[in-house]
């Protein structure tokens, strides 16, 4: 078991230095950040100065050198366009995102497992057509109309949500959370739900086909055969083979909700990590959008970390194996 | 959580939040799409800071309602006796947010802040030969020639307190790292910072000791940049927010038929042009054209001017609400040449035949640049514009792209023509003339934005005349000089004034004004 985690962790180094690179690499085609940070009448030699000054004008590899330097000690650099430290700028936005994530990620869970569950055991039946054309409806419109449809619906027809931002939040302990006041709850609904919504038709259509393929293995008709209880037959074992790979997308879906909430977040005004990115983009804030690329690949290797170990937990075949 | 608590509890935060509007009538939201970077007054020069920190911080003078100068820190001013400059009396009695007073060290202090090397505002003061304090509320600003356009060009240069930068470690602006004034202000304004979060949310609560006469009710302002249109649309038609700035064009009409909303409509001072690749030998884009640049012949660039049917991108892009414009600056900034302000007509038979006669009867291709994420409609002008140019036979290759890639692709000089536009910071003529018209020149810095290097001899001659001339009529002699000869010359097309649309729900009062500023002192919430 320890080999097994050593192992992941010495392949997650070399995913992040990858990624970093990658990233790195991009930004010289993301814009000049020079022209973003200096006004119209700032003279010629006063922005060279500046590039000097910031290490625009080293290589590549020095640049990038420099760059894994400070992060391997602890040193994200200041942000061009705010001047902040960017250590400080995205850890004072993981909270809103990862809320904004986990919530949109239980919606889908508590709606898209037991309507799963329910489409697979009624395949033919007409909610199940209604709900199957429903979520195939949901899965084609892109997130940022959905969420402007449910802005002009809930915010500004009936009024009942606020239409972007966060809403009311309470410090606890340096985490900024929206979940402890009715404010909070009230903002994060839209959003969540905009976000839950693709993830959701995702966790039912898996939930509903690896159901079907369990319910017509032989242990599920000898079980039938036997006179076993229909209920225990579904939910105790049909259900709990069901989830060992629902658990795996789940796991992979979470770090695709954190990454792609960028859309929701703009939408939405929501001050996340998603939202400080894509004004990094604007403002070519080269320090910022590395460190939240390499964030983002750092949550997604632990994800799948867990989801690894989930797995070992979940599978007792697994755990035979690893012990032999 | 139950459903039915959970519904409980919606409707009770409605309930609260409603009865909470009514108690504070007072409280001001506002969105902008983008937030100041900083609330540092000399770290960038750049509108959304400005615009911001005109309500915390003030300079010696500031613009009116009608853009015009007057009397701030300073109560008067005057030319210097037997040298060039101007002398600045100032008010008495001032303090900052933080109760310290305001006298001529403050200033002193922040002259020598504001054009350090750090400041990224230092242009402003490189006519400046030297700052003088005479007494307690007397400075001088010594120049190195006549220059009365001087107080004009400080409208935006705030005052810091001395003794509060020194003691906070904020000597000098941080352009690269923060430090305390990024964050923290001491202003002697009207408005001062409650609570900052950048990005998120900015709160300003009056200054209770400010010198000036109260003219606005707001007790709490807050502001939040939301950089998606519809996001910030939603937010006004929600009711969340007051007032919006700006709004796209396409929303007028929303807002407009909705009722308890405004839309704020006027003229921003900046001029929208093309600009052509004067010192190019030959096109870089053209597919049928090597060797040469047909831009460098007169007529070709009269041809393209000819090309443009502004009344038909002011009726399809514009919905009626822009005007063409005849040169750099829009009538009604001083320096405005009167005896130059026709535009060139929309006549594609003539354009036609002056690219006949420079001996292209068939036209050619070139490539245009232009942004796509700067100006209204930028993108959809540019469209609209090739479209024009090409049934006259000017084969446009547009290529467009955000802004952070357009401005080092028009310095390093990837272009055969450009969309450019342009408000002078210091709204006169003479802003134009120096950074657009004039030949570059990084020494003297004259030129810097003039990309396809317009060079013309009695253009730069004049300059310096213009700066100097402190007898209007004398001075309008030789602006109007320069604008004949570029219009002549067809140095650019100056294709109109951008308009300039805010919203705001209809018990706001609030002032527009031409430089897209918005100044809290000027709102009242009924």
């Amino acid at each position: 078991m320890a080999y097994f985690i050593l192992k992941r962790l010495v392949q997650s180094v070399f995913v992040m230095i990858a990624v970093a690179f990658l990233a790195f690499s991009l930004f010289r085609f993301v814009g000049d950040p020079i022209t973003q940070m200096t006004g119209v009448e700032t003279a010629i030699e006063d922005q060279e100065r500046l590039r000097e000054e910031l290490g625009l004008n080293d290589p590549f590899v020095v640049q990038f050198y420099r760059f894994t330097g400070d992060m391997l000690q602890g040193d994200f650099g200041y942000s061009y366009r705010t001047r902040q430290s960017v250590g400080e700028m995205i850890a004072s936005r993981i909270p809103a995102t990862l809320e904004l994530g986990t919530v949109a990620l239980l919606i889908s869970l508590i709606v898209g497992i037991p309507t799963g569950v329910y489409t697979a055991l009624r395949p033919r039946g007409f909610a199940t057509q209604s709900i199957l054309l429903t979520t195939l409806v949901g899965v084609s419109i892109p997130t940022f109309v959905i969420g402007i449809m449910l802005i002009f619906l809930f915010g500004v027809q009936l009024g009942w949500l606020p239409t972007f931002g966060r809403g009311g939040t309470v410090q606890i302990g340096g985490w900024e959370s929206s979940l402890f006041t009715i404010d909070g709850w009230r903002a994060l609904l839209l959003p969540a739900i905009t976000l839950g919504v693709y993830q959701l038709t995702l966790t039912m259509r898996l939930v509903r086909a690896e159901m079907m393929e369990v319910l017509r293995s032989d242990y599920i008709r000898f079980g039938m055969a036997r006179g076993v209880p229909m209920r225990s037959l579904y939910f105790r074992h049909a259900l709990s083979n069901t989830m060992v790979p629902v658990i795996t997308i789940i796991g992979l879906q979470f770090g695709g909700v954190i990454a792609f909430s960028i859309v929701t977040e703009s939408v939405f005004q929501w001050p996340g990590m998603g939202l400080l990115f894509l004004e990094s983009i604007r403002f070519v804030d080269i320090p910022v959008m590395g460190v939240y690329l390499v964030v983002i690949a750092f949550f997604f290797v632990l994800v799948n970390l867990i989801v690894d170990l989930l797995y070992v937990a979940i599978d007792p075949r697994l755990r035979i194996k690893d012990e032999s | 959580m139950s459903i039915q608590t959970f519904k409980r509890s919606a409707l009770v935060g409605t309930a609260l939040l409603v009865s909470a509007a009514g108690a504070s009538a007072e409280s001001f939201k506002w969105a902008s799409n983008t937030d100041p970077q900083t609330m540092d007054p000399h770290a960038v020069n750049s509108a959304p800071v400005l615009s911001f920190l005109n309500n915390i911080y003030e300079g010696l003078v500031r613009r009116n309602q009608g853009m015009a100068i007057e009397g701030s820190l300073a109560e008067s001013w005057e030319p210097l006796d037997g040298e060039d400059g101007w002398r600045f009396y100032l008010r008495q009695g001032v303090t900052f947010q933080d109760g310290s007073a305001f006298n001529a060290e403050d200033v002193m202090f922040s002259y020598q802040r504001a054009s350090s090397e750090a400041a990224d505002v230092r242009s402003w003061f490189a006519p400046v030969k030297e700052v003088r304090v005479v007494d307690d509320y007397t400075v001088d600003f010594v120049t190195n020639a006549p220059n009365p356009l001087f107080p004009d060009s400080i409208a935006n240069f705030m005052i810091l307190d001395k003794g509060w930068a020194e003691a906070n470690g904020a000597e000098l602006p941080a352009r690269d790292a923060e430090n305390f004034a990024t964050m923290n202000v001491n202003g002697t304004g009207p408005f001062t910072l409650a609570s900052r979060d950048p990005g998120v949310k900015t709160v300003l609560v009056p200054n209770a000791n400010w010198w000036g006469d109260v003219e606005h009710n707001v007790t709490e302002a807050t502001f939040t940049p939301i950089g998606n249109a519809a996001t910030g649309l939603a937010a006004l038609l929600s009711g969340e927010i007051d007032f919006i700035q700006p709004i796209p064009l396409q929303d007028v009409a929303q807002v407009e038929s909705r009722d308890g909303f405004k839309v704020l409509e006027g003229e921003e001072t900046r001029v929208i042009m093309f600009g052509f690749g004067h010192e190019h030998e030959e096109l870089l884009y053209s597919t049928d054209v090597t060797g040469t640049n047909p831009f460098q012949d007169v007529r070709v660039r009269m041809a393209a001017a000819h090309a443009i049917d502004i009344a038909s991108i002011d009726r399809v892009l514009f919905r009626g609400k822009i005007d063409g414009a005849s040169q750099l600056v829009p009538a009604g900034i001083s320096g405005y040449s009167e005896a130059n302000s026709t535009r060139p007509a929309y006549d594609p038979e003539k354009a036609k035949s002056l690219l006949a006669e420079a001996g292209y009867p068939n036209g050619f291709s070139f490539g245009l640049k232009c942004p796509n994420d700067r100006y209204i409609n930028d993108e959809a002008l540019c469209r609209a514009a090739a479209s024009m140019f090409a049934a006259v036979g000017l084969n446009a290759e547009l290529s467009t792209g955000p802004v952070r890639d357009y401005w080092p692709q028009l310095r390093a000089d990837e272009f055969d023509m450009y969309l450019l536009g342009w408000s002078p910071g210091t709204f006169d003529m003479e802003h134009p003339i120096r950074f657009l018209m004039s030949t570059p020149n990084s020494e003297k810095k004259l030129g810097s934005w003039n990309f396809g290097g317009y060079s013309n001899a009695r253009v730069d001659e004049l300059l310096p005349g213009i700066q100097r001339e402190v007898d209007p009529a004398a001075r309008q002699a030789m602006v109007d000089e320069v604008v004949a000869i570029t219009q002549e010359e067809v140095a650019y097309i100056p294709l109109y004034t951008q308009p300039l649309i805010w919203a705001a729900k209809d018990n706001v009062d609030l002032t527009q004004r031409a430089d897209n500023f918005f100044m809290l002192r000027w709102v009242t919430v009924n």
